[in-house]
């Protein structure tokens, strides 16, 4: 009667096991399946140079420190304004400098699709 | 009976060749609508690997323009232009016009974002077709690409114009504020 009941509560612990373990993949897979999808829909996955297409540019991304440092606190006078304007041009003329995405890299031309006579 | 039918025959028989030459024009119509001929068929097919090969550079070099640009622009958002405004209204100073302008350019960075995201899943969708034995599909998936990277530039160009906008309303004020300083001091 004791083995018995020994046996029955064996298989229903390794039952239990069982149970937890295949719970835990469930929910591990389905997590990794739902993080996927807000990677895939936020643009997360755009911004990331670690993906294995961008290992050639990868070095070349800044670190996002952007060396501009303007107080939103304190008084507005001609030299608070003078400095804003300093910063403020400087950072706006590196941006127009760069002049992104000009050009026209999808043309024809580009691609060597133009068909010559 | 046998007379009327020959007619009808005759009428199927031009009905038919009607139909095979009308859709031979709206097939090469339609080939010229989206911008490519048959030779730009063969072109593609001999040349794919090589212009898989320019995607793929023009998807990673475009991936570290936005990376990039993306920093600054965000930057001259949070770190300058929302902290000026932040300062003129703590010291009761009008900064209605500013905050306008730092709308604009925050709607349109937002703009950017998404049609970034937009103009890479095309690009990535573009790298994913065989270009061997599907030319046209890829030449519209190019086309298409295209038009979305055409799309991102035209934020670009919104954005500096905003950039401008708000500096042009910065000298503005300090125009404002010297001639209100020179009045009080005389």
């Amino acid at each position: 009667m004791i083995e018995e009941n020994q046996t029955g509560d064996n298989k229903s612990s390794k039952r239990r096991f069982i149970i937890l373990l295949a719970s835990s993949i469930t929910m591990a897979l389905a997590l990794v399946v739902i993080s996927m999808y807000i990677y895939g829909i936020s643009g997360a996955a755009q911004l990331d140079l670690s993906r294995p297409g961008y290992v050639t540019v990868r070095s070349q991304a800044t670190d996002g420190s952007v060396d501009v440092n303007y107080s939103s606190v304190g008084n507005i006078d001609q030299s608070s304004i003078t400095d804003f304007k300093k910063v403020y041009s400087q950072q706006s003329q590196k941006i127009k400098t760069a002049d992104a995405f000009s050009g026209d890299p999808l043309g024809d031309d580009s691609l060597g699709l133009t068909v010559t006579n | 009976m046998i007379k009327m039918k020959k007619p009808i025959a005759t009428i199927v028989l031009i009905l038919a060749l009607t139909c095979g030459l009308v859709s031979i024009v709206a097939v090469k119509a339609l080939a010229q609508s989206v911008g490519h001929s048959d030779a730009q068929v063969t072109i593609i097919k001999d040349n794919c690997v090589t212009i898989k090969s320019n995607l793929n550079q023009l998807h990673a070099s475009d991936a570290l323009l936005r990376v990039n640009m993306g920093q600054l622009y965000e930057s001259m958002l949070t770190k300058l232009m929302d902290k000026f405004n932040s300062r003129l209204s703590d010291n009761h100073y009008d900064n209605s016009s500013f905050v306008f302008v730092a709308g604009g350019y925050s709607s349109t960075l937002n703009a950017f974002r998404t049609d970034y995201i937009d103009y890479e899943k095309q690009l990535s969708s573009t790298i994913a077709i065989d270009c061997a034995s599907h030319p046209n599909d890829f030449y519209s998936a190019v086309s298409s690409a295209r038009a979305k990277r055409n799309q991102v530039r035209s934020d670009v160009v919104k954005l500096n114009q905003y950039l401008d906008n708000y500096e042009t309303a910065v000298n503005g004020f300090e125009i404002n504020y010297q001639a209100t300083h020179t009045e009080a001091v005389k």
